[in-house]
């Protein structure tokens, strides 16, 4: 085997795993390693939280009604609300990718986007 | 050629200076071989050349039937699932401001509009509207009357004093029974005039009252589904307010995997089983953790049971696994105001459906072949 071909096979094997690399890090960068929950009014998007930051958010609409959107050790969940049913309150947190937490009667929508897969496609209520 | 500086620009200077023509071209294709290995095993191909990818896609909207819809799908883009999402919730809002009893709307003669015009007049209606009153005719002979949309004016007194009761829980009430019971005087079906050929609806009893809750919803996801699959749709799943229904299954081939929601809600445990469902099938939960108020610490739930004229308490849930929406919608409330005795011998007396009921304390009972769905 000629010097040039140890060469040749070499610069094979660097370009071949830098591609590899180069695109295992773009997927994590557009997928579990930026999930976000989303919270949509009436259909509109009012804001993205990460779910790997800790937080409270006070969710204001116009009339005066809210909820109260807490992020937590990865998981969101609704803990108070100026809604009658308190429907949202009783859901339970939400985690895996496309879950929600709805308040029917403040149109909002809590979304779990780009987070971990769920091994269910949906649930009865 | 390529990028100045980059591995790939030493490499062709490489080949240029020491290799001959032929050793350049077999190098060159066993890069591009090996960089479209990458590529396609990594999908960034996406849409083109290759084969096309197809993603998942949730959409939920909160505008029907007064709960929540999901419908998940697959397409290339979230353009082409849009669509076809947003031809499902047009079908569905169709439904749902034709069945709908509380509100008017304009140009529509819906259920309300039966009810305003109840002992005065037949109103002329949209096919769907007599296609569901049929559908719920058929509910209520098989479940002998447990399912009984003529109900309205006994549902409407709940409605009345739960929604004071959520409202204000400190003064919550239950209706008093001589109200139930006059109210009961006028739920005969029999007074429901269906005019197939005029296509016009009629009650009979000026004090009677339609209330399709326990059909509608059901009988509006089965025909938005049978919609879909004429449009030529395949692996989705629709979920109105968890009456779930699927056509194939995941686009991988493996059925679609369900959870049923855990009626006890201050359980960390969100599902209390899984089921994997076949193409055409459905799941859907009747129970008492969903809407309800409290009475001196009790809790009553939206299902009226039609012989006590009370909310039924024997189960805190009965799911059905069957494969027809409208179906399931019915069976579930019928099962939930029946015995356990009566429901198992429902059950397994009628093909194609399936049962769990689970007790407040969490036990469960089976009908025959519910088992064969669960995962895990």
């Amino acid at each position: 085997m000629k010097r040039n071909d140890i060469i040749l096979i070499a610069v094979l094997l660097v370009v071949s795993i830098g591609l590899l690399i180069g695109v295992n890090i773009y997927r994590k960068n557009n997928t579990s390693g930026s999930a976000k929950v989303e919270v949509t009014v009436d259909g509109k998007v009012y804001g993205t939280y990460p779910l790997d930051e800790d937080r409270q958010e006070r969710i204001e609409l116009a009339d005066g009604s809210y909820n109260i959107l807490k992020i937590s050790d990865g998981k969101a969940s609704v803990i108070e609300a100026s809604c009658p049913d308190k429907i949202c309150v009783n859901t339970a947190d939400i985690h895996y990718t496309d879950e929600t937490i709805v308040c029917l009667p403040n149109k909002v929508v809590v979304k779990i986007v780009n987070g971990e897969e769920n091994d269910v496609d949906g649930m009865t209520r | 050629m390529l990028l100045q500086g980059t591995p790939c620009f030493y490499l062709v200077v490489l080949i240029g200076e020491y290799m001959s023509k032929g050793k350049v071209l077999g190098v060159i294709l066993i890069i591009l071989l090996i960089v479209f290995i990458v590529f396609t095993r990594k999908g960034l191909f996406g849409k083109g050349d290759v084969a096309e990818e197809q993603n998942r896609y949730t959409a939920t909207f909160i505008d029907i039937f007064d709960t929540r819809t999901e419908i998940v799908g697959y397409a290339p883009t979230e353009d082409e699932f849009s669509k076809k999402a947003t031809a499902l919730r047009e079908e569905l809002i169709n439904y749902n401001n034709l069945y709908d009893i509380y509100n008017d709307y304009e140009g529509v003669n819906n259920i309300k509009t039966i009810n305003d015009n109840a002992g005065v007049q037949p109103v002329v209606v949209d096919e769907k509207i007599i296609d569901l009153l049929k559908f719920s005719k058929e509910m209520y002979a098989a479940t002998d009357g447990r399912v009984n949309i003529a109900m309205g004016s006994v549902l409407s007194i709940w409605h009345r004093y739960r929604e004071a009761g959520v409202d204000d829980p400190e003064n919550a009430k239950l209706p008093p029974i001589e109200d139930l019971k006059a109210a009961a005087e006028h739920t005969d079906i029999e007074n429901l005039i269906i005019d197939e050929t005029a296509k016009t609806v009629y009650l009979q009893d000026p004090e009677m009252s339609l209330d399709v809750g326990s059909t509608a919803k059901g009988y509006a996801a089965q025909k938005t589904m049978e919609f879909a699959r004429a449009q030529g749709y395949s692996n989705m799943l629709l979920s109105l307010g968890g009456n779930i229904a699927g056509i194939d299954g995941r686009i991988d081939g493996t059925p679609f995997r369900l959870g049923i929601q855990n009626p006890d809600m201050d359980s960390d445990v969100d599902y209390i089983k899984k089921v994997d469902i076949k193409d055409g099938q459905c799941v859907v939960s009747s129970g008492d953790y969903q809407r309800y108020y409290e009475v001196d610490g009790k809790r009553y739930c939206h299902i009226i049971n039609p012989d006590t004229l009370f909310p039924s308490d024997t189960f805190a849930q009965v799911s059905i696994i069957t494969d027809d929406s409208g179906m399931a919608d019915a069976f579930s409330t019928a099962l939930y105001n029946m015995t356990i005795e009566d429901g198992l011998e429902f059950v397994n007396t009628n093909d194609n459906i399936e049962a769990m009921w689970v007790y407040a304390d969490g036990s469960i009972v089976y009908s025959d072949n519910f088992e064969q769905y669960l995962v895990d």
